[in-house]
């Protein structure tokens, strides 16, 4: 099992649109394409496996135990356009299987005759911001337009880590039209080394990618949650601030163990 | 011989068992899952039938404790001896007929290893045609109790019936871990029973035996096995 695509339910796509969001750098993507699923209620219909997710299972609070997967939703627009948005609990460990997986969702969505393929993901910056900003690569000149006539900026260089930067450069190399938004984030951290949820990143990036999809979605309850993490990141920076003032005047640098 | 996966398998014996249960346990968190296998072995007279191989068992771990298997420090292949035996590190299937129970003892392989060792295994127990599994492992915690997991709501609601509930949350790794949680793709439905576990301060990893006590204990309950 390389990496194998369960389908639940049979679907009929039309003018399919395909909306990657894994977990990653302060979890933009994976928030946003959650978000999306969860206001637009849309529909599981086939789930990803792979044994290059790291191998470990999740016992869940009601005593079930559950793999690491990705999942496909699907919603279907008024207009008869469908949208197929990827997410999931985990991205393959190693460059080769974020390749394999990658390449097997291409190759579906592909056979199902997607047009357009669609990532969010962090740019981490340490420069100071009061809105984060949304930044655009894409495979042509009208995707980097289309993005840009809403808000978005030209990502003139970086890198972009993980299956949510892949997928865009496969697309490509399969001569399918695709974007990934960028939205900008400090990328902190928890004490473990995880990456603490930036909503206000992934906020950012959905009021590019609705516009795009031409979508309409209450961003309320995003816009709550941001607020919330808005206090959490002020404290850190309030923190981090007097440990520098304190050192300042001790006349110690930081210093690092690695 | 080996497959595409780097997987053989030795077989001592052919088995004919109407549905068996099976029973899986490793070297986990202070052994308990290990312990409790040995225990049944040791107290049905089960017989070992068959053995699998792979190129992705070490003999030598890199990471401590073995079933904290990371990407860049893979364990390192060789040859084990026992009773003056050279053999391979191995994951080991035991049999006894009443009642149908098969035993598994299980080895964590390395960290890129570990669903193609687990989806061998349960290829193995499908094949001899066990439904229903159950984990042995344990948790930490400093409560003397056991709680339990399930790949489905019936599993959970069995357990009601011997007062075990859900308890646990988190990750659950290693050779156990995988086992369980690829059991129901291939057609198992499995119970994990967690026995609660803590730490000596100067020996962190020791074997549990008390725990596995606990769930062995239980186990006779519910397999209807006598106690020794």
């Amino acid at each position: 099992m390389n990496a194998e695509i369960k389908i639940l339910k049979p679907f009929k796509p039309s003018e399919l649109t395909l909306i990657v969001g894994l977990p990653g750098m302060a979890y933009i993507g994976k928030l946003s394409v959650d978000y999306l699923i969860q206001q637009l209620k849309a529909d599981l219909i086939g789930e990803v496996y792979s044994k290059f997710f790291p191998p470990y299972v999740i016992i869940k609070e009601d005593g079930l135990v559950e793999l690491l997967r990705n999942e496909l939703h699907v919603f279907a627009d008024a207009a008869g356009r469908t949208i197929v948005f990827l997410s999931g609990n985990s991205q393959a460990f190693s460059p080769e299987g974020q390749y394999e997986i990658s390449e097997k969702v291409i190759d579906w969505a592909i056979e199902n005759g997607v047009k357009k393929v669609y990532a969010v993901a962090a740019l981490v910056t340490d420069k100071q911001f009061d809105t984060p900003n949304v930044y655009v690569t894409a495979t042509s000149a009208d995707m980097l337009e289309e993005a840009k006539a809403q808000g978005a900026k030209l990502l003139d260089h970086g890198i972009i880590g993980g299956e949510n930067g892949l997928v865009v450069g496969l697309a490509k190399k399969r001569n399918l039209e695709g974007a990934c938004l960028l939205a900008e984030t400090h990328g902190y951290q928890a004490p473990t080394g995880e990456y603490v949820i930036d909503p206000r990143a992934a906020k950012a990036a959905l009021n590019v990618l609705t516009q795009i999809l031409d979508i309409k979605v209450d961003m309320e309850p995003m816009e709550k949650q941001a607020l919330e993490m808005d206090e959490a990141f002020a404290k850190m920076a309030e923190i981090e601030r007097r440990v520098r003032e304190e050192m300042a005047q001790s006349g110690k640098r930081p210093s690092y163990v690695t | 011989m080996e497959n595409d996966s780097g997987i053989w398998i030795k077989r001592h014996s052919t088995l004919a068992l109407q549905e068996p249960v099976a029973i899986a346990g490793s070297p986990g968190l202070r052994s308990v899952g290990k312990l409790v296998v040995d225990s049944l072995i040791a107290q049905t007279g089960a017989k070992l039938f068959a053995e699998l191989y792979s190129t992705h068992l070490p003999s030598v771990y890199q990471t401590k404790p073995s079933y904290a298997a990371h990407p860049s420090m893979p364990g390192m292949g060789g040859a084990v001896v026992e009773s003056g035996n050279l053999d391979f590190p191995k994951v080991q299937f035991y049999a006894c007929s009443s009642p149908p129970l098969i035993l598994v003892r299980g080895y964590h392989p390395n960290f890129e290893g570990q669903y193609t060792v687990a989806e061998n295994v349960l290829d193995l127990l499908r094949e001899a045609q066990v439904k229903r599994m159950i984990v042995a492992a344990g948790y930490g915690s400093k409560e003397t109790k056991i709680c339990c997991a399930a790949s489905s709501q019936n599993g959970i609601e069995e357990m009601k019936k011997y007062e075990v509930g859900v308890g646990y949350k988190g990750p659950f790794m290693g050779f156990s871990g995988l086992v369980f949680g690829l059991a129901k793709q291939k057609g198992i439905e499995a119970v994990c029973l967690f026995a609660g576990t803590a730490p000596k301060e100067d020996d962190l990893e020791f074997p549990d035996k008390e725990a596995s006590g606990r769930i062995v204990e239980l186990l006779n309950r519910i397999l209807g096995l006598q106690a020794p």
